[in-house]
């Protein structure tokens, strides 16, 4: 006898019942005599602490990478990581770059053209020119 | 056993764990869903959307440009800032005939009965043809919403099975349907370059443009009975 797989009888869907932020991680990474992290010190010393209060579920990494440009880097459940050079940009700048890597799925970028995916079946099945009552001409 | 009596069963059966609010916030996090229940007097004493005789015969539908087509539902704290961006506008409903209730009365719950459900939400005018489980991304980005959110859906102008589809002259009466949808977050496309060329000069011109999507998922479709609406 055999031994055959357990069919799958469900697909995994975020935001079906749980929702799980896809962000799990962001490394920030600083330099404290480079000209070009002076926004990023000022963003780790007003703004990062209220922003990690707000997302518990964010792992926050703070490091210094000397004489080099601040970085953040978002690491993502899918395991891909995105990184955004932020050097020379204001406080408010950074806040908006950490919002988007809070907000991306990990996922490559591409295009889509088409504004439904789906994994469901058509609720109304495929239309028959053999059934029903026929058409009128 | 086959898939649809399964699906079915799993419909029958009752909604044991309430829904989870979104996770990464706080933890306590209770959905209000009173603030969307002001039903105002045009709403309480019109009685229900025409059905499908009637939307033939009906006008054709027009999109008001300022419905506000969802409410922000998830996070008390901010809703006072939801409700300034997306404020509340009442269904304008037309009444409706007697043929066009009693069908309601009788179909309506035959339309409940058969397994899936599909229904047209429009979100700014836009109609998008969903599913519960679908993902749909906006072509736009949402402002004012944060991923773990919970929207809910209250335009649609098409509600259905596989058999019975409800139609809506141009809305379906919202106290017929729950559609609610969870932000998943925002995405975007590669860098687009256009290069622009003007005739007998030697430079050409390239203009990027990176546009951010808001992704939705649908996370239900339940569809209330003729009682909802009084019948």
């Amino acid at each position: 006898m055999t031994i055959r797989a357990l069919e799958k009888v469900s697909v995994g869907q975020n935001g079906i019942g749980a929702f799980i932020l896809q962000c799990k991680r962001l490394d920030i990474h600083y330099c404290d005599h480079s000209g070009s992290s002076r926004g990023m010190n000022a963003f780790i010393k007003t703004h990062l602490s209220k922003f990690a209060q707000t997302h518990p579920a964010i792992e926050f990494a703070v490091s210094p990478r000397p004489r080099k440009h601040p970085v953040m880097i978002g690491h993502y459940i899918n395991g891909r990581q995105k990184a955004i050079c932020v050097a020379n940009m204001e406080p408010s700048q950074i806040l908006k770059k950490a919002e988007l890597l809070r907000d991306a799925s990990g996922d490559k970028v591409k295009r889509v053209n088409k504004p439904v995916t789906s994994i469901n079946e058509s609720v109304r099945g495929v239309w028959s020119p053999y059934h029903g009552n026929g058409m009128a001409v | 056993m086959s898939r649809s009596l399964l699906r079915t069963l799993l419909e029958l059966r009752a909604p044991s764990t309430p829904r989870p609010a979104a996770q990464f916030k706080l933890p306590v996090r209770p959905l209000s869903t009173t603030p969307l229940r002001r039903n105002s007097p045009a709403l309480s004493d019109s009685a229900t959307t025409p059905n499908q005789n009637s939307a033939a015969a009906s006008s054709i539908p027009t999109i008001p440009t300022e419905a506000a087509p969802l409410v922000a539902e998830s996070r008390p704290p901010t809703s006072q800032a939801a409700e300034a961006l997306y404020p509340r506008i009442p269904q304008q409903v037309n009444p409706s005939t007697n043929e066009t209730q009693t069908t309601v009365a009788q179909l309506l719950p035959l339309l409940r009965t058969q397994p899936a459900h599909y229904l047209t939400a429009h979100i700014w005018g836009r109609p998008y043809l969903v599913t519960a489980g679908d993902q749909i991304r906006l072509p736009f980005k949402m402002p004012g919403v944060v991923p773990g959110d919970v929207l809910r859906l209250d335009r649609a102008s098409t509600l259905g099975s596989r058999d019975f589809t409800l139609k809506g002259s141009p809305y379906i009466d919202e106290r017929l349907f729950e559609c609610r949808a969870t932000v998943l977050g925002t995405e975007t496309e590669p860098m687009r370059i256009k290069i622009k060329t003007k005739r007998r000069q030697r430079r050409n011109k390239q203009v990027r443009s990176k546009h951010h999507f808001t992704i939705l998922r649908i996370s239900e479709v339940k569809i209330n009975g003729p009682e909802a609406v009084g019948l």
